[in-house]
């Protein structure tokens, strides 16, 4: 009986842990999907500088001219971090370099908000 | 790791994809649908062809199923135990054995690309349960071509919003994961309480 007993008790316990699991995620998903839009995308040492200028809306010339860089081709696909080795200079800091221009881009002084 | 394997994608495009989902699809946790989602947005952006990157990804994820099932079925349990060590996982093979016999094909099909981290797992149980090598690969097909398009097709669609897309996802795949275990547990439930009441 006890041991009856004791199996009911986890079976409950772990399908209400469950039934709780469903609605925080699904809570949390939804709070992000409603926020989707006006979340700013962050920057990653990963991504090429044309992709960052496509998630903001840029054309990529105006974030290579900000971190002086002369684009290698026509699309220069080096990421974030191969840039910064190649200019011997902290990611952290290039990616810094690109959010102040994006940044600029966006409220440009003395005119309307992007 | 991560980072470097996602700047390739971003450099190499649909070669890189193939090889990485491949070495994901034998077990190594890998953040394939991130990088289904970036390739998406590359094929938006004019980096990538559209048939080339769904072709690569499909193809990849299939041949590394494809090699984690033939593991399982040659190799047996000591070797997929091995394995299981190697990455630092610790599912229960005989649990993910019962359940790839259980749900089939569709189950099969699921792994793929809606519960796709339980994906290696059922298919070095669906070798070692001895699942009709013709149908695993009909469903495997199935699951990763759908997975391939889908994510793809997110990530082009939402190609600006790459990294708020890819956390919307990670919410939604626990919430429905969660909701399936509620199902599964609940039913088990059911079935004891009622066996007790028998009783």
């Amino acid at each position: 009986m006890g041991q009856t007993w004791r199996r009911t008790l986890a079976f409950g316990l772990a399908f209400v842990l469950a039934i709780a699991g469903t609605f925080v995620f699904a809570y949390r998903a939804g709070r992000r999907a409603r926020h989707f839009r006006a979340e700013n995308e962050p920057i990653r040492a990963w991504m090429t500088v044309p992709f960052i200028a496509h998630a903001h809306h840029l054309p990529a010339a105006v974030l290579f001219q900000a971190i002086g860089v002369d684009p290698q081709k026509p699309r220069d696909r080096r990421s974030v971090r191969h840039i910064a080795h190649d200019l011997n200079r902290p990611v952290p800091e290039l990616i810094a370099q690109l959010q102040r221009a994006i940044d600029a881009a966006a409220h440009p002084p003395g005119g309307q908000p992007r | 790791m991560n980072d470097q394997l996602l700047a390739a994608v971003s450099q190499y495009g649909a070669p890189a994809l193939f090889g990485i989902v491949a070495i994901a699809a034998i077990g190594v946790p890998l953040p394939i649908t991130l990088l289904l989602i970036i390739a998406g947005s590359m094929v938006s952006q004019g980096a990538m062809n559209l048939w080339w990157t769904v072709g690569a990804a499909g193809a990849g994820s299939i041949l590394g199923d494809q090699a984690g099932y033939a593991i399982g079925r040659w190799g047996g349990p000591a070797v997929v135990t091995k394995l299981s060590h190697l990455f630092g996982k610790r599912a229960s093979l005989p649990a993910v054995e019962a359940k790839a016999k259980a749900w089939g094909g569709p189950g099969i099909y699921i792994t793929r690309w809606l519960l796709s981290p339980l994906g290696p797992w059922v298919n070095l149980a669906s070798g070692t349960a001895g699942y009709p090598w013709h149908r695993f690969l009909f469903w495997d097909a199935l699951g990763e071509i759908t997975g391939a398009a889908v994510y793809i097709g997110l990530g082009r669609f939402f190609s600006d919003r790459v990294m708020s897309l890819y956390a919307v996802l990670g919410d939604l795949t626990w919430a429905i994961a969660a909701l399936l275990a509620a199902i599964i547990l609940g039913w088990q439930l059911l079935v004891h309480l009622r066996r007790a009441g028998v009783r």
